[in-house]
C-alpha cells in the first residue's frame, strides 16, 4: 500500500523538479553580473571570475615602503620548494645591514603553485598573486628575474588580448 | 455590429489563419531556442551565446554587438538567437537524401503528415472566447467586423483535436517503416506501441472536462472549466492535469518518454534516414505538437484566457467588480499559460531520464488508465452531486 501510494503520488519527480528548477534560477540570476560576489556560470574571458583570497597565482617580490625589496636572502623558500623553482643569488648593497638578493630567478614553467615559498618565508617578502593567465608563446617568457620590462618579478606578467570584450 | 457577407467572412477567416500561423511559426523557433538556454541553465551551462566564434568578420561583428547589448541584464539570455537563423538555413540547404531502397513516395508523405496533423489541430483552438478584436472603421472592406478568438470554434472541437492528433502516429510510423532500415523501424513500431497506449489514457483524462462542462466546444469548456464550476471541481481539474501532461509527454515523444527517438539505443529513431527539410518537418511538427498540447492543458486545466488556473477564477470572481480587466478572458494570460507549459516540458527534460520501454508501458497501463478512470468518477460526482 505503501509503495503503492509512493508510486501513485509523484513525490520523487517533485522533488528532482525542485532541485533542478533551484539550480536554473541561481545560474539565470547571477550568470554573467559583475556584482554579484560569487559566479556559479559566467563567461570567462569577458567576465573574469572573483577569486578566493586564498587563490594562487604567480610568485611575486613584494617592496616595502621605501621601494626597498623586502627579502632578505634566507633561502629558505629555495629550499622548500618541491620542483626547486627558485634560485637566489645573495649580495651586498650600500646602507642596508640585511643581505640583498642581487639575483631571484623564478622558473614559471615548472613551479606547481604549492604556496610552499610564501609559507616559509619569515619575511612577508614573497606572495602568489591572483593571476592566472599566464600562458606564454615563448619559454623565456616563463622564466622570471629580477629585471626586464613588464616580466618581472615585482609586477603581474603580461596578458595578451583573447576576447571580443577586450577592444 | 454588421453581418458580414460570405467574401468577408471567408477575408476574416484567412486573417485568422495567418495570425495561428504566426504565432505557431514564432512560438517553435523560440521554444527550440529556450530549449538550448533553459537545458543549458538547468545543467548550469549558459546555452548558447553567440555565432560561431572568433572576433573578425560578419559573425565576429554580431558576437560584439551581442555582447554589447548582453550587458543590460534582460538582452543577456537573448544572445545567440542569430544561430535559428542558421539552424533554418541547414535545414533548408543541406543535401535531402532518399536511401535506394526506400519506399519513395511513403517516404516522402511520411513528415507532411506529422506536419499537418500538428498544425490542422489548431483549427479548433480558441485563443480567447468571443471577439478576438474588431477591425477598426478605416479598415478598408472590414470595417467594424469582428474576429473571433478561434479559427473554427466548432460544436465538436474536442474530437476533432483527439482525432487530427492521433493521425500524427501515422507520420512517425510510416517514416520508421518506409525508411528500410533496422533502428527507424524499430523506433516506428515502438512508438506505435507508445503512442497508441498513451492515447487512452489521455482521451479518458480529457473526458472528465467534458463530464464537467458538458460541452465539446473549447471555448465553451474552456469558460465553464475556468469560471464556471464549484470548489469541489478542483479536485478532477488538479488530477485530471497531472494525468493529462503526462500522457501529452509521451504523446510527443518527450523526454523522458521518448522511445521513438532514443539516441543512445536507436541513432536517432524514426528520423534516422531522413535529411534536410524533409527531417525539418519531423523537428517541427515535435514543437508544434508541444505547443499543442500546451493550449490544451491551458485551455482545460490551467483556466484557458482567464488568470487563475484550476477553476479557482470562478471562486474568486464574485469579490472583483463585474468589470474588472483581471476577472475577464484575454489571449495574454493564455499565451503565457502555453509558454510557461513549454518551459515545462523543456524543465521536466532536463530532470528526469528516459524510461525503460517496458516501464514506459506499465506506467500507462496499470497507473494511468485506472488513475484517468477514477478521476472521470470523481468528475461525474461533482457533475452530479453539485
Amino acid at each position: 500500500m505503501n509503495k503503492f501510494l509512493r508510486t501513485l503520488i509523484p513525490f520523487d519527480i517533485a522533488k528532482g523538479l525542485s532541485i533542478t528548477g533551484k539550480h536554473f534560477c541561481k545560474v539565470f540570476f547571477t550568470a554573467n553580473r559583475r556584482k554579484v560576489p560569487f559566479h556559479i556560470v559566467s563567461e570567462y574571458p569577458e567576465v573574469v571570475a572573483k577569486l578566493q583570497p586564498r587563490y594562487r597565482g604567480r610568485l611575486t617580490l613584494l617592496k616595502d615602503e621605501q621601494g626597498e625589496i623586502k627579502c632578505v636572502c634566507c633561502l629558505a623558500c629555495e629550499k622548500i620548494c618541491p620542483t626547486s623553482v627558485i634560485t637566489i643569488e645573495k649580495g651586498k648593497k650600500e646602507g642596508r645591514k640585511m643581505p640583498y638578493p642581487v639575483r631571484y630567478d623564478f622558473e614559471m614553467e615548472r613551479c606547481i603553485f604549492c604556496e610552499f615559498c610564501v609559507e616559509s618565508c619569515g619575511f612577508d617578502s614573497i606572495i602568489l598573486n591572483h593571476q592566472f593567465e599566464l600562458a606564454s608563446y615563448n619559454r623565456e617568457d616563463l622564466s622570471i628575474g629580477m629585471e626586464g620590462l613588464g616580466q618581472n618579478m615585482f609586477e603581474p606578467s603580461p596578458v595578451g588580448k583573447f576576447s571580443v570584450a577586450d577592444d | 455590429m454588421p453581418t458580414p457577407t460570405l467574401l468577408q467572412s471567408i477575408a476574416i477567416t484567412l486573417i485568422q489563419c495567418v495570425l495561428v500561423v504566426l504565432f505557431v511559426f514564432v512560438v517553435v523557433p523560440l521554444t527550440v531556442f529556450a530549449e538550448r538556454k533553459v537545458l543549458g541553465y538547468l545543467q548550469q551551462r549558459l546555452g548558447s551565446t553567440r555565432v560561431a566564434s572568433g572576433h573578425i568578420g560578419v559573425t565576429g561583428w554580431m558576437n560584439r554587438g551581442m555582447w554589447k547589448w548582453g550587458r543590460i541584464p534582460v538582452l543577456s539570455y537573448w544572445r545567440g538567437i542569430p544561430g535559428l537563423v542558421a539552424d533554418v538555413l541547414k535545414l533548408i540547404l543541406k543535401e535531402d537524401i532518399i536511401p535506394a531502397k526506400a519506399d519513395k513516395f511513403v517516404f516522402f508523405i511520411a513528415p507532411a503528415i506529422s506536419m499537418v496533423s500538428a498544425v490542422v489541430v489548431f483549427a479548433a483552438i480558441s485563443f480567447v472566447p468571443g471577439t478576438f478584436f474588431v477591425f477598426p472603421s478605416w479598415f478598408p472592406g472590414l470595417a467594424g467586423l469582428p474576429v473571433a478568438g478561434g479559427i473554427a470554434d466548432i460544436n465538436v472541437g474536442l474530437l476533432w483535436i483527439l482525432g487530427v492528433a492521433s493521425v500524427g502516429v501515422y507520420g512517425i510510423v510510416l517514416a520508421g517503416w518506409a525508411s528500410n532500415s533496422k533502428y527507424p523501424l524499430l523506433g516506428g513500431l515502438r512508438s506505435a506501441a507508445q503512442m497508441v497506449s498513451y492515447e487512452v489514457p489521455l482521451a479518458i483524462s480529457l473526458l472528465a472536462p467534458v463530464v464537467l462542462t458538458g460541452s465539446l466546444n473549447f471555448s465553451e469548456m474552456a469558460q465553464r472549466m475556468a469560471t464556471g464550476l464549484s470548489a469541489w471541481g478542483l479536485v478532477p481539474q488538479v488530477l485530471g492535469f497531472l494525468i493529462y501532461l503526462t500522457c501529452g509527454f509521451a504523446e510527443t515523444n518527450r523526454l523522458p518518454f521518448d522511445m521513438p527517438e532514443a539516441e543512445n539505443e536507436l541513432v536517432a529513431g524514426f528520423h534516422t534516414e531522413y535529411s534536410g527539410m524533409k527531417f525539418g518537418f519531423f523537428y517541427l511538427a515535435e514543437y508544434i505538437n508541444m505547443t499543442v498540447v500546451s493550449a490544451l492543458a491551458a485551455g482545460f486545466f490551467l483556466g484557458g484566457s482567464w488568470l487563475l488556473p484550476f477553476g479557482l477564477q470562478g471562486l474568486v470572481n464574485h469579490l472583483l467588480p463585474a468589470d474588472a480587466w483581471l476577472a475577464g478572458p484575454h489571449a495574454i494570460f493564455f499565451v503565457a499559460k502555453i509558454v510557461f507549459l513549454l518551459f515545462t516540458y523543456i524543465w521536466v527534460r532536463g530532470t528526469i531520464p528516459r524510461y525503460r520501454y517496458d516501464q514506459v508501458m506499465s506506467v500507462a497501463w496499470k497507473y494511468l488508465i485506472p488513475l484517468a478512470l477514477v478521476n472521470l468518477l470523481i468528475a461525474a460526482f461533482v457533475r452530479c452531486a453539485v
